[in-house]
């Protein structure tokens, strides 16, 4: 297991995990989200075969209503 | 350039847009009175923002929702930024996220005014014109910090009416008016606004747009309320157009100063 902190939160995810996974297991592989891991964008083709590493800094954002 | 006076399609960079009101997203009481009024402002412009992804509002996927109405460009904004390198940041996410060049620059970091700050706004939009983006920053009514945004690429600037969501209307009227008449790109009144009468003077003195958010949110009838915004902004561009009077400092009679019933005048 490694430690990354998603969205401010540490969480432990298991070794080998890759953006999809952490999409899947937070429920937002069913919307629209960007994703930034270390401050950088990481692109939707990246996201099955980017391996997150011990604490990663993963941010994950969608749209919301403002003004 | 924009010609200011022949055109009647909103233009900003190649972009062009038949209504001139610009709709914020925010605080309606649910998504589809926000879609409704969205539907009855004819806008094809609206701003969003962007948090972090909650799992308590999976059901609530507002770029879905939004993607209901054809012909809409989403406009996402930086608040939640406190300076110029958090809203860069905002902004290319938001690229990713919307596919939009469209950028709102709001940078206030004190959440008692929500005044936008002028330095950081002004490096935030000039990093991002710079790389192609469609900037439009919303900035207290200065015509000199307009005038910098302007030279430094800047697709529109977006001066506030008065405070966001205050509802105090065109407090900086005077001031608005001195950025227009600077300017070659549009000027659109951007906070403040409350009543559809309130739109329509900022169009007829020569602003290309206005945008509106709380007004049209928290009304009773969000839809009606959106309604009567279009028809506003059109009215104040069509009064605009014909070519409003002049003012004069004493009467001028409408009716024709000649004998009336034998006496002579």
């Amino acid at each position: 297991m490694i430690t990354i902190t998603l969205n401010g939160e540490q969480h432990k995810i298991r070794d080998g995990s890759t953006v999809d996974d952490i999409l899947d297991i937070i429920g937002a592989e069913k919307q629209r989200v960007a994703v930034v891991v270390n401050e950088n964008i990481v692109y939707p083709e990246k996201h099955s075969s980017m391996v997150l590493q011990e604490n990663d800094q993963v941010e994950v954002l969608a749209f919301v209503e403002g003004g | 350039m924009v010609n200011k006076y022949v055109m009647n399609e909103l233009q900003i960079g190649t972009y062009r847009f038949s209504s001139r009101l610009i709709l914020g997203t925010g605080k309606f009481g649910n998504v589809q009175s926000m879609l409704d009024a969205i539907r009855a402002s004819g806008t094809e412009l609206v701003t969003v923002a962007i948090r972090r992804f909650n799992r308590e509002q999976i059901e609530h996927d507002l770029f879905a929702a939004l993607s209901t109405i054809d012909g809409l460009t989403l406009m996402p904004n930086t608040s939640g930024a406190s300076n110029a390198r958090e809203a860069v940041r905002a902004a290319h996410i938001s690229r990713e996220l919307s596919g939009s060049p469209f950028i709102k620059v709001e940078i206030h970091p004190n959440p008692q005014h929500l005044m936008p700050d002028p330095i950081e706004t002004y490096e935030a939009s000039r990093i991002l014109a710079s790389e192609g983006f469609l900037v439009m920053p919303y900035i207290s009514a200065d015509p000199v910090l307009a005038k910098r945004l302007e030279d430094a690429g800047c697709a529109s600037v977006m001066p506030l009416g008065s405070a966001i969501g205050s509802g105090q209307g065109l407090t900086t009227a005077e001031m608005i008016k001195l950025i227009i008449r600077e300017s070659s790109i549009p000027v659109i009144v951007d906070a403040g606004l409350r009543s559809p009468s309130e739109a329509c003077a900022a169009i007829e003195m020569g602003c290309e747009a206005v945008l509106v958010n709380s007004a049209i949110a928290v009304a009773e009838n969000p839809e009606e309320m959106a309604t009567a915004f279009a028809g506003a902004v059109k009215a104040g561009y069509k009064a605009r157009k014909a070519g409003i009077m002049p003012r004069s400092g004493s009467a001028v009679a409408t009716s024709p100063l000649t004998s009336f019933l034998g006496k002579a005048t």
